[in-house]
């Protein structure tokens, strides 16, 4: 038995993100939520353990009015039971850790997964900064992880060699996308997920956030140089290239 | 009565019980497993038509000229014989009487005398058919039951001449208790001139083969009875039975009701209704459907017969363990996919429909493939993984490809086309339902520019309705994810109606299927044309004036039929007429119209990849190919990716194009 807390992220669709044209900000308004893609392959990792060696998955999300949807999702691909914290915008890992934390110590939990990294802020903080709240080890980048009794055995793909790392109950671990591959949930779970409830809390956590001064796409003026005359092939483009990177 | 008469009662009592007996098996069957209804409308017009065109005239069967020759003649004979054989035991067993007498016995001893001769060649025929010649969809199917039934047939005709020969050598009136009436030489013809050719024989002699011919020939019928409905040729009784409960609209996909029904899609054969049991009885497996199918056709190892086959052989084991044993449902009625249907097999197919349209008896094999592949996902969430990105796409951007949204009518832009996205009360006649592939897809957008251009010429007052245009739900629907598709359906159906849209024209195949035939189903009856259909009308009422360029001269036509508009929609005809008001050189591939080979992208085929056997649109591009084709002309988006993609992978370039009918119309009409 594994009782299991999985972080979940939701973030902007960013196919759907466009730039103002003129200030060269992302324009968030009306752009849809959408479970940010590590969240997805964490909650999968969960409920297959929970699949494999029996428990609890119980999901919690750090978002707004919008996040029933994903709760739903998650519910659909097998969470147990889910949370969405609420009342905190600010953007500070630190801030985060410690909201998550607290509510992961009011929860079971033997194993918490998250992403390694999520898709929109890429810090990669978050599972570092949750653990040491927690005072536990962190397993990170997992792209596989299995449990024999209390011991959680993670492995890892680092850039040369490939690790293989170990530690008991509670541990939080970090998982890669190549972790699994998210399932399509069958239609019954989907169904019975519209009627889960999904607990909401307020955060009380407040302190100082990261603010964003400027976030732009950058500007690329293109050339639009185009190469008619095939038959100069390859070496005429080589060689404009070439001049280019002078 | 004499005493030989008694036995024949007792063998024609036992033979038909026999009979009897297994076919109330398989209406139990029919009746106490399936926990689904077909749903079938009474539509006795329709019904007797078809039974009328399809039993009788045997028309489905001519599809395949040589087997439908074949079929047909027998089928004739076997008509003819089950009267005559009927009367010659009746008369057997009450001496002296006779069904029918006068004019009418002496033309069905004409028609009987001849089809007896008739079918005797035919089965010499089927003989070499399947031995001598070796028709590859016949070989390693049942061959001891053709050998079988072939064998019984044969007799039944040799022992009728025997019997006949001696009628009128005036034999048999000498022997006690025989059908001794003399004949009439004109009515019968052919055993007339067997009796002059054959040496007479004695009295003596002839009482020994009477009797020996009549015992053959009633135990040859008795056993005839009994066998059929154990063997394939069930589908004597089924295949009538199953042509008249056909279904009008075959292939088309129905709605789930999520909110009442629990078992999603065809997972065991519980999960089929009384009809498809049908199916499974009536089928012969003759093989015509995997002849025809695409993906078999191309080295994939999905075989439409042996999908029906094998459900067939499943349902008759469980079916019987059930009968016999009773006890848990659930543990009887194993799961068919996995063993014998491979999961593979399911996603192998292109939804073509070349199956159901070649199949003589009716059978209805894509829907049930379809069922199989909801009881996957829907149930299980299994799919491949290029169907679970798609259904991701579907749902996250309302159309196959994770683009924006927003950027639908981008195509249209400068072209002063009325978006109903940004000008809502704008008024107009005609909907241009644009589909996902022609607003995203680059090659298709052409084919979606030249269809405004053609409208606008026309002065067609259209509209587009942009962003709000949501996939159709088709490649939802088609790999099962009915959940998904009754989401797409019933938020365009929304939209259609806030629009208040009543007539739409598409360019898209499956579009045009799913509007036209499958969202009635969802509350909302509109008049859908396919463009072809439209550009046809445009030009017959003079609005459009097309005009030949001087390429036409050099270029060389065939036309590639969408399925989803030739074999679903039985539009074959238009298309071509407009490709004809230009084409000098026009020339049809080897499978076109309804016998068509599929480009192998539909049934969501287009967003998977096709790792089993020959890539399907590479066979088609060399139909092409051998007609000396330089032009091949289409009206679907799929078949377009998929046929000018095949066209640069085989290294046709440079002497092959791909185009839209409207791409064509549209560089002519200036």
């Amino acid at each position: 038995m594994v009782d299991i807390v999985v972080l979940i992220k939701q973030m902007p669709d960013l196919e759907q993100v466009k730039p103002d044209p003129t200030t060269g900000e992302p324009q968030l308004k009306n752009v849809p939520l959408k479970l940010e893609n590590l969240s997805e392959n964490s909650v999968e990792e969960a409920v297959r353990l929970k699949e494999k060696y029996g428990g609890k998955v119980t999901a919690v999300i750090f978002g707004n009015e919008q996040s029933s949807a994903i709760m739903k999702k998650a519910y659909a691909m097998g969470a147990d039971e889910g949370y969405i914290i609420t009342g905190f915008k600010g953007n500070n890992p630190s801030l985060t850790a410690k909201v998550l934390g607290e509510k992961i110590k009011a929860l079971k939990h033997d194993i918490v997964i998250l992403g390694n990294q999520s898709a929109d802020s890429i810090s990669g903080l978050l599972g570092g900064k949750i653990a040491s709240y927690l005072g536990i080890p962190l397993l990170g980048n997992a792209n596989s992880i299995e449990v024999d009794g209390s011991t959680v055995k993670v492995k890892r793909a680092l850039e040369e060699n490939n690790q293989v790392i170990q530690a008991n109950f509670p541990v939080v671990v970090s998982v890669t996308q190549e972790i699994n591959e998210p399932r399509l949930p069958p239609v019954m779970q989907i169904m019975q997920a519209g009627r889960k409830p999904i607990n909401t809390e307020a955060a009380t956590i407040t302190g100082r956030e990261v603010r964003i001064i400027s976030n732009k796409a950058p500007k690329s003026e293109r050339k639009k140089i185009i190469f008619e005359d095939v038959d100069k092939g390859i070496a005429e483009v080589a060689k404009v290239l070439k001049e280019e990177m002078r | 009565m004499y005493v030989f008469s008694i036995i024949v009662l007792i063998g024609l009592l036992a033979a038909a019980g026999l009979f009897l007996f297994t076919i109330v098996k398989l209406l139990w069957n029919a009746v106490k497993i399936p926990e689904k209804k077909p749903g079938l409308k009474l539509q006795l017009g329709r019904r007797i038509y078809l039974v009328i065109r399809n039993v009788f005239l045997q028309a489905k069967l001519f599809k395949d000229l040589g087997g439908g020759i074949m079929h047909a003649l027998m089928f004739w004979g076997f008509i003819a014989f089950a009267a005559y054989s009927s009367d010659f035991l009746l008369s057997a067993i009450f001496p002296g009487f006779h069904l029918i007498s006068g004019t009418l016995e002496r033309v069905a001893f004409f028609t009987v005398d001849i089809f007896a001769m008739v079918v005797l060649l035919d089965v010499i025929h089927a003989v070499i058919r399947r031995w001598g010649i070796k028709i590859k969809r016949y070989q390693g199917y049942n061959g001891f039951e053709a050998w079988f039934i072939l064998s019984l047939i044969a007799i039944l005709m040799t022992t009728y001449f025997i019997l006949a020969v001696l009628r009128l050598d005036h034999i048999s009136q000498n022997i006690p208790g025989s059908i001794g009436e003399s004949l009439v030489p004109m009515n019968t013809p052919i055993s007339y001139a067997l009796a002059s050719v054959l040496p007479k024989i004695s009295v003596s002699a002839g009482y020994y083969v009477y009797w020996t011919a009549f015992w053959i020939h009633a135990l040859d019928f008795m056993i005839f009875l009994a066998y059929i409905p154990t063997s394939k040729h069930l589908h004597l009784f089924a295949a009538p039975f199953n042509v008249l409960f056909a279904k009008e609209d075959q292939a088309i996909l129905k709605p789930i009701d999520f909110e009442k029904e629990t078992r999603f899609g065809a997972t065991d054969v519980r999960d089929f209704n009384w009809k498809d049991y049908f199916d499974f009885y009536a089928c012969t497996e003759c093989g015509r459907c995997t002849a025809n199918c695409p993906a078999n056709l191309t080295g994939k190892t999905l075989s439409p017969r042996d999908i029906i086959w094998d459900i067939r052989e499943t349902l008759m084991a469980q079916g019987n363990e059930y009968r016999t044993k009773g006890g848990d449902r659930d543990q009887i009625f194993k799961t068919v996919i996995g063993d014998p249907i491979k999961e593979e097999d399911l996603w192998s197919c292109t939804t073509c429909m070349a199956c159901v349209e070649q199949c003589p008896v009716m059978i209805d094999h894509v829907s049930k493939i379809v069922d199989m592949r909801r009881s996957l996902v829907l149930n299980q969430g299994k799919a491949p993984r290029e169907v679970i990105d798609l259904t991701r796409n579907i749902e996250q951007y309302g159309s196959p490809y994770a683009i924006d949204p927003s950027t639908r009518a981008d195509w249209a832009e400068g072209l002063d086309v009325v978006d109903l996205t940004k000008t809502p009360d704008a008024q107009y006649d005609v909907l241009y339902w644009v589909g996902c592939v022609a607003s995203f897809d680059k090659r298709n957008q052409e084919v979606a520019k030249s269809i405004v251009k053609i409208l606008k010429k026309a002065d067609v007052k259209f509209a587009i309705l942009g962003s709000k245009e949501k996939c159709t739900g088709d490649p939802a629907r088609r790999t099962g994810n009915e959940y998904l598709a009754d989401m797409m359906i019933k938020e365009n159906v929304e939209t259609l109606k806030a629009n208040r849209v009543q007539k739409v024209i598409t360019g898209c195949a499956h579009c045009f299927n799913s509007l036209k035939n499958e969202y009635k189903d969802f509350g909302i009856e509109l008049e859908v044309h396919h463009h072809t259909e439209y550009i046809n009308k445009l030009i017959s009422d003079k609005k459009l004036n097309v005009k030949s360029i001087d390429s036409d001269t050099l270029e060389k036509y065939t036309y590639h039929d969408p399925c989803y508009v030739g074999r679903y929609n039985k539009t074959y005809e238009e298309p071509r007429d407009v490709v004809k008001t230009f084409a000098l050189n026009y020339e049809e591939m080897e499978m076109n119209k309804s016998k068509a080979l599929c480009c192998g992208a539909g049934g969501g085929r287009l967003w998977m990849e096709e790792k089993e056997g020959t890539m399907i649109s590479h066979k088609r591009i060399e139909q092409a190919d051998n007609v000396g084709a330089s032009t091949v002309v289409t009206a679907c988006p799929y078949c377009m990716t998929m046929l000018d993609d095949a066209r640069k992978t085989t290294g046709r370039e440079e002497k092959m194009k791909i185009q839209d009918v409207s791409e064509l119309i549209a560089s002519r009409i200036e």
